[in-house]
């Protein structure tokens, strides 16, 4: 290994444990890995920094701001608080009940938009809910994990619900449909292994006290939070139209044509925004996720200094040199790919491990390959509740939620108590990722 | 058997604020009420003493008073010639009712304060674009010969009444002089018998207008 590659891959290394450790800081550790890494390709000959930069894929970057402006027209809309009330009143705000159809809500929202904004959409609803009905530690615990499981699991389902995905499109190593139609089928099954766990055996609203009296109390409540709400029709048709075309597009215009899913995307988000009249000024000026992206942006010049230096190849000859048989080979790289994500996240996982996933797919049917990898990387960001930035986020609201259970003592979300549900999540979903990848061999 | 699931006071809480002290009693006590006179009195046992504005509502019920619906005269007569309106505090049912029969050329505006710890955005949202949420720092911005400044009353009591906090943050002596009116509204129509917790106590003589 030369010195490039070595140091390449430490930075990249360090860095990501640094900003899985200290997320407060995980921007400026980013940038400044990149930085060091281009110093470092640069000064030892192997690449240059303008080499780097052209080699970000850039139309990863305009499919993720553009899916969060059409996202943002959409939340405008005030579409999900007024769902979120019917939801309350078709299930008489029956804890089992409700939560079963937010997990599956979630796991339909996710699939459209991207994850923390799922999250951000429907959590907020789902904690007041918890907050008017009375609740139990159990209760929240599993609910919620199942939840961010299945927040997961609809990011992986659609070529847009999600980075890894989104990244698998923008490069062109799947189509749209040919994602869609192979990943959506599996996604569900593991849904569908998840709920029967959850909700048949494990039984999150199980001793939960409840009363038709509290129950009309609820609805009553959070219909009145929404009395005077009214669904915005034009940021609503703003958003829903040009998201149904650009599926459209994805769907129907061929690659041949030269027109791309990104710049697809570009032209469905500026047709969203358009529409939309001021607020589409207004979100376009604030409401970039400025933060993922230039994370993204940091990530995949660190990703490709190491690729430069020739460290994926190597890692992929390494792998094709393990005294195993091909299929043995790839399921080896699909657990390893979701216990990586577990510790590292999707996005710094999928970044690395796709250009090992290209050197495999040159032997394997390729989409069984990526499908695969999508899949090992959403079973990964299921592991611990750091895996994912939704899990964080999930405990951070959970806490100022200041949830308590029926014995008066504070309620929470923490590492420990998502185990068991990540724990369930995460061998679902595997192992369907490896019946599904390996039956493709 | 109890009428209700453990948790009570949380849920309470959680709707007071968002909807005000007042109106979410007003709620909690209707839909109790439908379960018969003993909901209502397990209520009032369970939290009447930390939220002594259900405790008056329930007292109401109890006694046979029933619920009625908001009437905003008089507090709109108090209100005449005014074009900008600033409530500081809230109250659900009664902003809503106020705002219905409010001329559309009078700007309502909400001051955002810390005390209401509700969500901003949906509470303005039922208002359909009619109630402006007012930073403090802008609140001076809304005084003028023709704008008023409104709270809620909690009872009156003699010469005192009791407000929201948030009130105490907008109506110090510097701010009388330059808004045309100081109405407070009684929106419990009695005084309160249990100590006024989260509840500041005022002089009724500091309004200019009372309804």
């Amino acid at each position: 290994m030369t010195f490039a590659a070595a140091a390449t891959t430490a930075i990249l290394a360090a860095t990501v444990l640094l900003q899985a450790a200290w997320p407060a800081r995980r921007l400026v550790l980013v940038a400044s890995g990149a930085a060091l890494s281009a110093l470092v390709v640069s000064l030892s000959g192997v690449s240059t920094t303008g080499r780097l930069l052209a080699g970000v894929p850039w139309d990863v970057l305009v499919l993720l701001v553009g899916l969060g402006l059409v996202t943002e027209v959409l939340v405008a809309s005030r579409l999900f608080g007024l769902l979120a009330v019917r939801v309350a009143r078709a299930t008489r705000a029956a804890p089992g009940l409700l939560a079963f159809v937010f997990v599956l809500g979630m796991y339909a929202v996710s699939g459209v938009v991207n994850n923390l904004t799922a999250l951000m959409l429907l959590l907020p609803v789902v904690l007041i809910l918890f907050r008017l009905m009375g609740v139990s530690q159990r209760y929240v615990t599993w609910t919620l994990a199942t939840l961010l499981v299945a927040c997961n699991l609809g990011g992986a389902a659609t070529p847009i619900g999600d980075f890894p995905a989104i990244l698998l499109l923008g490069r062109g190593a799947m189509e749209f449909t040919e994602y869609l139609v192979r990943a959506a089928p599996l996604t569900l099954a593991a849904l569908t292994l998840l709920l029967a766990a959850v909700f048949g055996l494990a039984r999150p609203a199980r001793g939960l006290a409840a009363t038709p009296l509290s129950a009309r109390l609820t609805v009553a409540t959070l219909s009145a939070f929404h009395r005077g709400v009214r669904l915005d029709r034009r940021a609503l048709l703003s958003g829903l139209l040009p998201l149904a075309g650009m599926v459209a597009a994805w769907l129907l215009v061929p690659a041949s044509t030269g027109v791309g899913p990104e710049l697809i995307c570009w032209i469905g988000a500026a047709a969203a925004l358009l529409g939309a009249g001021r607020l589409g000024e207004r979100l376009a000026r604030t409401r970039v996720d400025v933060e993922a992206t230039l994370f993204l942006l940091f990530l995949f010049v660190m990703v490709g200094a190491v690729g430069e230096t020739g460290v994926f190849r190597d890692a992929a000859r390494l792998l094709a040199a393990l005294p195993l048989p091909p299929t043995a080979q790839v399921a080896v790289f699909l657990v390893s790919s979701a216990l990586l994500t577990g510790v590292f996240s999707a996005g710094p996982s999928m970044a690395a491990l796709l250009p090992v996933a290209e050197v495999l797919a040159a032997d394997h049917p390729p989409e069984a390959i990526y499908v695969g990898l999508a899949l090992s990387v959403c079973a990964g960001s299921s592991l611990f509740l750091t895996a994912a930035t939704a899990g964080p986020l999930t405990q951070a609201l959970v806490e100022r939620a200041g949830l308590r259970g029926e014995d008066g003592a504070p309620v929470d979300l923490g590492f420990f108590r998502f185990a068991p549900v990540g724990l369930l999540g995460f061998g679902v979903t595997l192992a369907v990722a490896l019946v599904a990848t390996l039956a493709r061999l | 058997m109890s009428f209700f699931a453990p948790g009570l006071e949380d849920a309470f809480r959680t709707a007071a604020a968002e909807l005000g002290m007042c109106s979410a009693s007003r709620l909690f006590v209707r839909e109790a009420a439908s379960d018969g006179p003993d909901a209502v009195a397990e209520l009032s046992d369970r939290l009447g003493r930390p939220f002594p504005v259900l405790d008056a509502v329930a007292a109401a019920a109890l006694e046979g008073a029933p619920l009625r619906g908001v009437d905003p005269g008089e507090v709109l007569a108090t209100l005449a010639g005014l074009r900008r309106l600033l409530v500081a505090g809230f109250e659900a049912d009664f902003l809503d009712a106020l705002v219905r029969a409010l001329s559309g050329e009078v700007r309502v505006g909400l001051v955002r304060t810390a005390f209401l710890e509700g969500d901003w955005e949906r509470i303005a949202d039922n208002y359909a674009g009619r109630l402006e949420l007012v930073e403090m720092a802008a609140f001076a911005g809304w005084a003028g010969p023709r704008s008023g400044l409104l709270t809620f009353l909690y009872g009156v009591e003699g010469a005192v009444t009791h407000v929201a906090p948030a009130w105490l943050r907008v109506a110090g002596d510097d701010v009388r002089p330059i808004f045309r009116e100081l109405v407070g509204w009684d929106v419990l129509g009695r005084p309160m018998s249990l100590y006024p917790r989260w509840l500041t106590e005022v002089p009724a003589g500091s309004f200019t207008r009372l309804a």
